[in-house]
């Protein structure tokens, strides 16, 4: 299978701690990968490297390559704003901007430059149907995104990232502010989604790790102990601290 | 014994907290009740309109008639009727005391129509009919024997005693002197108007920019700490060297649009630079109060800065920018000494931006400021910035009681 993001010798340095410790791994295309690893282990951090969030970190330098479609995202010479709708990104909080659902989807093709209405009207209406929202939003597009319910809100969210046609989701623990009604949504969404978009999502739930994920990767302290398919990470772990922190040994 | 100087202790403290505040109240109080009094008799629609000088007119009359008039019908109390020459009047009393007798009625056919002008001049012999709303200074008269006399408020009279002596004394009219009534503050509100919208016109854009810069471009730069300490300063800046800097630096820039002396343009470049640090720090607040998640969440879809601050940011921020800006307009309203040097302390009836004038803050500095102070004048003005500056206040509670809205 082809291969969305591959890293190689990636260190990254918050002025002067050592954030993220020579990660070579490679993202599978159309798969879901789950990140686990204790708080502060540098889970984050290398998610936002994939859509270059960490430019506004001042005094963050990263060494290492990042290959998306065989470019290195990390030249200088890469369009940023063009990586972002490629890489798309759903927060963990849902955070919808303070205008109508309509322009929330809209937002990203309008600041593209897109105007023509019908267009829009029918990316605003596929999205929203990808992300499993329409059929409970298609009468108030105009109303204003918070009168929604914040599982409802996220899902606007992942609705919104998907008008851009990324080829890549990037979810940082998109359900720890969710009821787990909303949850499973989101969780049978991600599910949907895989068949067109490659997934790489944050969580600090294992549960959640096994039942939406193919691969996970396992943080520590900044550095990757194991990568593997999901089934065999959980039930052969490779290294003794995966196991221990699967087991609930620590973390 | 301890414990009672330890009483006792607490009791003088406590009262004189109590001391305290209550003199404090008791003043502020003493200043609106004596503001009021005064000046509270002076406020009408008619002067809110009126022009602050007088215009006074030496009028001719024609032939005298025989015509006799008579009074149309609810022309109200306190009012006399001329049969004789076919207008009416009444007594008032103007903002600077003055006792006048007002003309409230002129009859369609009454000779003061046709009055002409007596000034030696270019529109000697020209028409100029009296006018209802002004008022008589002096008639002069002449009776059966031929004699002229003086009536009309010059020589005391009142409306009635005035009436009289023309129904009854005169043959003819030789010459009227009439004048406009004055102390109305038209002029100074207008200017005040003129010089709110320019300064925010100038300072608004500039300000919120800059705001923009510090808080979102420049965020980490080394050199904005300096900046904002700059800024700050600004705002301990004594308004006096803000007026002496526009005469000095700014004039050129209104003497290229053709100003000469002061201006009312002069003064709002000027009350602009005043402006800034207000609306530069209300925006910065403002701006701090965006939550980050929405610039990441704009950056994410692939908007650039600009569009994240155009289109996210700075909507967000609009309450926080409002409280600044209302703000600002209480400051415009309320200074004085910048605008001394600038816009000048002549009062203006009919300011234009390249001519100087007076807001209402410096038109109480001129009337206070002449041979003889109109203390009453001074004070209706007061009320009325309060009044402005009370709205003011009560819309910023009103715009940062909406900023606090949780998204």
């Amino acid at each position: 299978m082809e291969n969305a993001f591959e890293i190689k010798n990636l260190n990254l340095f918050y002025s002067s701690n050592h954030a993220l410790k020579n990660i070579n791994m490679e993202i599978r295309k159309n798969s879901v990968t789950a990140f686990i690893g204790p708080s502060g282990c540098g889970k984050s951090t290398l998610l936002r490297c994939f859509n270059r969030m960490n430019d506004l970190i001042p005094d963050c330098k990263i060494d290492g390559t990042i290959l998306l479609d065989d470019q290195d995202i990390n030249q200088k010479n890469v369009n940023v704003v063009d990586l972002r709708t490629k890489v798309g990104m759903v927060f963990q909080k849902p955070n919808p901007f303070p205008m109508s659902i309509f322009d929330n989807v809209a937002y990203g093709l309008r600041c593209q430059g897109m105007t023509d209405k019908t267009q829009l009207k029918a990316i605003v209406e596929e999205s929203l149907k990808k992300a499993a929202l329409w059929g409970e939003v298609k009468d108030r597009l105009s109303e204003n995104a918070y009168k929604l319910s914040g599982g409802q809100q996220q899902r606007l969210c992942i609705a919104r990232a998907i008008a851009m046609a990324p080829e890549v989701i990037l979810m940082d623990e998109p359900t720890s502010a969710l009821d787990p009604i909303a949850t499973a949504k989101i969780e049978e969404l991600i599910q949907d989604l895989k068949r067109e978009y490659t997934i790489v999502i944050v969580t600090h739930s294992m549960q959640q790790a096994t039942r939406v994920s193919d691969d996970t990767a396992f943080f520590l302290l900044g550095e990757v102990i194991e990568k593997n398919d999901t089934k065999t990470l959980f039930h052969v772990p490779s290294d003794k601290r995966t196991e221990d922190y699967i087991t609930g040994r620590f973390g | 014994m301890n414990l009672k100087k330890r009483i006792l202790k607490d009791r003088l403290l406590n009262g004189m907290t109590y001391l305290s505040s209550g003199i404090s109240v008791l003043v502020l109080s003493l200043i609106f009740v004596f503001i009021f009094s005064k000046g509270f008799s002076t406020l009408n629609w008619r002067w809110f309109t009126n022009d602050y000088w007088s215009v006074n007119s030496s009028l001719a009359f024609p032939e005298p008639s025989t015509n006799t008039f008579t009074a149309p019908a609810n022309l109200g109390s306190n009012v006399s009727f001329s049969t004789r020459y076919g207008f009416a009047v009444k007594d008032m009393v103007d903002e600077a005391n003055q006792k006048l007798i007002l003309i409230v009625y002129i009859d369609p056919a009454s000779p003061l129509n046709q009055t002409t002008v007596l000034t030696p001049g270019a529109t000697f012999g020209k028409a100029q009919p009296i006018m209802i709303n002004e008022t008589i200074q002096k008639f002069t008269i002449m009776d059966q024997t031929g004699i002229s006399h003086s009536s009309g408020a010059i020589i005391k009279q009142s409306a009635a005693e005035f009436i009289n002596t023309l129904d009854t004394q005169s043959v003819s009219i030789k010459s009227a002197y009439v004048q406009t009534i004055g102390g109305g503050i038209r002029g100074s509100l207008i200017a005040t108007l003129l010089l709110i919208l320019v300064s925010l016109l100038i300072a608004m854009p500039i300000g919120i920019m800059s705001a923009i810069y510090l808080n979102e471009y420049a965020q980490f730069s080394k050199v904005t700490p300096w900046i904002r300490s700059s800024i700050e300063l600004l705002t301990g800046v004594p308004s006096i060297i803000f007026g002496l800097m526009g005469m000095l630096v700014l004039y050129p820039i209104t003497a290229k649009f053709g100003a000469k002396g002061t201006s009312v343009l002069l003064g709002a470049l000027t009350l602009s630079i005043v402006l800034l640090p207000t609306i530069i720090r209300s925006t910065e607040e403002s701006l701090k109060t965006v939550p980050d998640h929405f610039r990441s969440a704009s950056l994410s879809l692939g908007a650039n800065m600009s569009q994240t601050i155009f289109k996210i940011v700075l909507p967000s921020a609009i309450p926080g920018i409002m409280t600044g800006v209302l703000l600002s307009i209480g400051r415009i309203i309320g200074e004085s000494a910048a605008l001394i040097y600038t816009m000048g302390t002549f009062v203006n009836d009919n300011p234009k931006l390249l001519s100087g004038g007076t807001s209402l803050a410096v038109q109480i500095w001129s009337v206070m400021g002449g041979e003889v102070p109109n203390f009453q004048l001074a004070s209706a003005i007061s009320i009325v910035i309060l009044a402005i500056v009370l709205i003011l206040n009560v819309s910023v509670k009103f715009f940062a009681a909406k900023l606090r809205k949780t998204w």
